[in-house]
């Protein structure tokens, strides 16, 4: 049996008297596209604040390829495998596409920026990274240009290109096709779909055609704790997920 | 149609939210717009009032186009939205709140609100931080109606409240309807929705993917999975699903 | 990339430095103008490339002035090395302030930097028997530039004294250079145009922060030792408030995100300041609308003028792709 790549156990986030995560175990198998949905209020934003560093946990603890990293910073997490996208566009919108990779890439190392004395080009290993991933992305063309005047789509695929660039075990994607057109999904659904063979997914989104379709097992959270995890198909058809998100409509209980 | 809006494109920035939307309202007429999270439903309705400029298409308000125009002059002239967060002024009492654009000219005064909603009369001297979420949303929606609204577009009214205070609600709202006020609803709870609405449409990715009256809604059981649930089956890309009427 | 064009900013240094004799008739003026386009470099390296407004750079011009006033005057060290110390003394002070300040962003950490601007100017008032109090420290030696006892470079007169600092300054200009171009100086680019994704990404942005707050202290404190060392006074004036103020003024005013641009908003600040205020008092007035303008339509300041200007005189190019979106300003 292979081990969990990331291991979130027992987290708990109280803002306050509320709850936003009552106890969350979750258990990331590694080369897999593992979805988190929910219906309104989850706690599935929580969750990934959590597993990102920009919140603190009230208990619990979070594990990287073994690894603790509960009570890391955001950057430091990097440097364990954790990678993140964000579902508002975070790119370095006055430097170039070229830019944003080599400086994702050379976060992985970040020692190596403190240099106040050799070139970015003369760090070598970052370049070639960011001349595959370019490719892979399919922003050769545009890898001169200023990220901020790439169209929605070569964005939202160069968002994940950062969390690519710093060669993570599990990268955490944040709605990654957020205001996409139809046209742009296409690619990015492929391009979430081939990242299992050298990278760890979780993956937070709306659109239910790609949660059940590129994933391999989906965690459905209601209220903070976990509903019911398993494949798309369990999933699809179960009851109890049925009631989480219609259920509150038909017998009017409030969420 | 009191309100109609004819494939109009949201956008955040470059992120294109609202898809070509159409939709509209009649006078006495409750819509809703139902969907899964990030669906699109309260950017429609920022766009229709303007807060999220509308890139394409029209907004038209009785007769006349208002998209492009800035949100004070939109709700100025009529369409009132109640907002998700309700928008309570915290630091001011439920008085001043309610007073604060209470226009002459409404059918609804200040003793009117306080008809509807008595918890306001008792807590008028209250400052909105002390209210509890369900005299917020009484407050956010009495404050709307002394605005002499022509058309109220509620984002998720009901949300976190208890049962007794969301049939309060929704029975009020029965006779803010029966007054003939048209109100465009987003709202989670089907049970409200389909008490109280003549029509439903459902966005999924920023498109209207489902049109139909209450009555062909209740009767379809396979579209509240399709589209609410998480039976997705490749729906957003065919566009027979589109448009049932 | 050619030598010439990879060194053009050094050479346009080096143009500047050999120019100023040309135009002006006074050494002592010269010399003003390289010292504060010193303290803009400093400063620039904060604003324009990191991203931080810094309400204090006045501390390390004040304190660099203290310092080399202080070893000259009483322990009769040689030149160079009381310019050491004044930079050593401002790298630690700007590594303290800096230290305090970062744990706040945007005017949080402006007000920071404010506050402690005021607290250090309070402190040298106090302390009159060290700084001076009001009268700041007088009789400042200039020594020549020498090295066991052999005289490499006079500085007596104010021509003689601009020489020296003109070497200085495209010594230090070089190296500021070379660093805003280096790993570091792109590390802290991304910080200033996006904090949030830079720690995202793995960089310790606090850490970055501190870095070229240190490294500015140190520019700065190296441009007041020359600066006392050029009017032989310490002066309080050095670390008020409004020292930090036209230091700002002055980068803001020649353009950020790039260094030169420093160059010329140090020059247009000290040359019309003392051109126009023999002509009108109330010649802060015109700078003070400068600044608006530069602010609300001209962010790119001076600098961003002169290349837009060259810019629409350079003969057209092939039209650009129709689907680019118009890019943003540089702020």
């Amino acid at each position: 049996m292979t081990v969990a790549i990331l291991e979130a156990v027992n987290i708990v986030k109280r803002y306050g008297k509320f709850i936003a995560v009552n106890g969350i175990t979750l258990s990331v198998m590694p080369h897999t596209v593992h979805s988190v949905i929910g219906p309104n209020g989850a706690g599935k934003t929580t969750l990934f604040h959590a597993l990102t560093g920009a919140v603190p946990i009230n208990e619990g603890s979070i594990t990287v390829d073994g690894v603790v990293v509960s009570h890391l910073p955001g950057y430091k997490r990097v440097l364990k495998g954790l990678t993140r996208s964000f579902q508002v566009t975070s790119l370095f919108p006055n430097l170039s596409v070229h830019e944003n990779l080599r400086l994702a890439a050379q976060g992985r190392n970040p020692v190596q920026a403190l240099h106040l004395w050799r070139s970015a080009e003369s760090l070598t290993a970052a370049g070639e990274t960011v001349d595959i991933l370019l490719k892979r992305l399919n922003l050769s063309a545009v890898a001169t240009r200023a990220a901020g005047e790439l169209s929605h789509g070569q964005q939202r695929r160069l968002e994940v290109g950062m969390a690519m660039a710093g060669q993570p075990k599990v990268i955490l994607l944040d709605e990654p096709t957020s205001g996409m057109g139809i046209e742009d999904i296409g690619d990015m659904k492929r391009l979430i779909h081939d990242l299992r063979e050298e990278h760890t997914v979780v993956l937070i989104e709306h659109n239910m055609d790609i949660v059940m379709d590129i994933s391999d097992t989906v965690t459905v959270m209601q209220l903070g704790q976990v509903l019911v995890e398993g494949k798309p198909d369990e999933i699809r058809n179960d009851e109890r997920v049925r009631r989480a998100y219609l259920g509150s409509m038909t017998d009017g209980d409030s969420a | 149609m009191i309100l109609e809006t004819q494939e109009i494109h949201g956008y955040y920035g470059k992120s294109h939210i609202i898809q070509g939307i159409s939709i509209a309202v009649d006078e006495g007429e409750v819509i809703t717009l139902l969907g899964r999270n990030g669906a699109g439903k309260t950017t429609t309705l920022k766009t229709i009032v303007g807060v999220v400029p509308p890139r394409q298409g029209n907004i038209r308000f009785m007769g006349s186009n208002v998209a492009g125009l800035p949100p004070h002059r939109i709700a100025a002239l009529g369409v009132c939205l109640v907002p998700e967060d309700r928008g309570v002024f915290k630091l001011l009492s439920v008085e001043e709140n309610l007073k604060m654009a209470a226009r002459k000219d409404s059918p609804w005064q200040l003793a009117d609100v306080y008809t509807i909603f008595p918890r306001l009369k008792e807590r008028r001297k209250n400052s909105g931080a002390q209210l509890s979420g369900g005299e917020q949303q009484m407050l956010a929606i009495g404050r709307a109606l002394t605005t002499h609204p022509k058309v109220l577009l509620l984002d998720e009214p009901v949300e976190g409240l208890a049962p007794v205070i969301v049939n309060e609600i929704v029975a009020q709202l029965k006779r803010i309807k029966a007054a003939g006020m048209p109100i465009i609803l987003v709202e989670q709870n089907l049970q409200v929705c389909t008490q109280l609405a003549d029509r439903h449409y459902i966005i999924e990715q920023g498109r209207i993917v489902y049109e139909a009256t209450n009555a062909q809604f209740l009767a379809d059981n396979s579209v509240k999975d399709r589209y609410l649930g998480v039976n997705a089956a490749g729906a957003i890309y065919s566009q027979s699903n589109a448009r049932q009427c | 990339m050619n030598l010439l064009t990879h060194y053009r900013y050094t050479l346009l240094a080096i143009a500047t430095v050999l120019l100023l004799p040309v135009m002006l008739s006074s050494g002592s003026l010269a010399t003003e103008v390289l010292i504060f386009a010193l303290a803009s470099l400093g400063c620039n390296l904060l604003l324009g490339y990191t991203g931080l407004m810094s309400f204090g750079q006045g501390i390390f011009l004040g304190l660099g002035s203290y310092t080399a006033g202080l070893s000259l005057l009483h322990m009769r060290v040689p030149l160079l090395v009381a310019l050491l110390a004044a930079m050593v003394v401002g790298a630690v002070a700007a590594a303290a302030v800096g230290w305090l300040s970062i744990r706040r962003r945007g005017i949080y950490f402006a007000l920071l930097t404010l506050a402690l601007g005021q607290m250090f100017y309070f402190l040298a008032y106090t302390l009159k028997d060290i700084t001076g109090g009001d009268n700041g420290l007088l009789n400042i030696p200039r020594p020549q530039l020498s090295v066991f006892n052999t005289t490499l470079l006079p500085t007596a007169t104010q021509w003689q004294y601009y020489g020296f600092v003109a070497l200085v300054f495209v010594v230090a200009f070089t190296l500021i250079q070379r660093v805003a171009d280096s790993v570091l100086g792109r590390t802290l680019l991304a910080i200033r145009d996006n904090e949030t994704r830079a720690a995202a990404i793995g960089y310790n942005v606090k850490l970055f922060k501190l870095i070229a707050f240190t490294i500015s202290g140190a520019i700065t404190g190296l441009a007041g030792a020359l600066y006392a060392i050029l009017i032989g006074v310490a002066p309080l004036s050095s670390i008020e408030y409004q020292a930090s103020e036209s230091i700002l003024i002055m980068t803001v005013i020649g353009g950020t995100g790039n260094l030169f641009a420093s160059v010329l908003g140090a020059g247009l600040y000290v040359l019309a300041g003392d051109w126009l205020s023999t002509l009108w008092p109330r010649w802060l007035m015109l700078l003070g609308i400068l600044l608006i303008v530069v602010s609300l339509y001209m962010q790119k300041g001076l600098w961003g003028l002169g290349a837009q200007l060259i810019d629409r005189l350079k003969p057209r190019r092939a039209p650009r792709d129709p689907s680019a979106v118009k890019r943003k300003q540089n702020p």
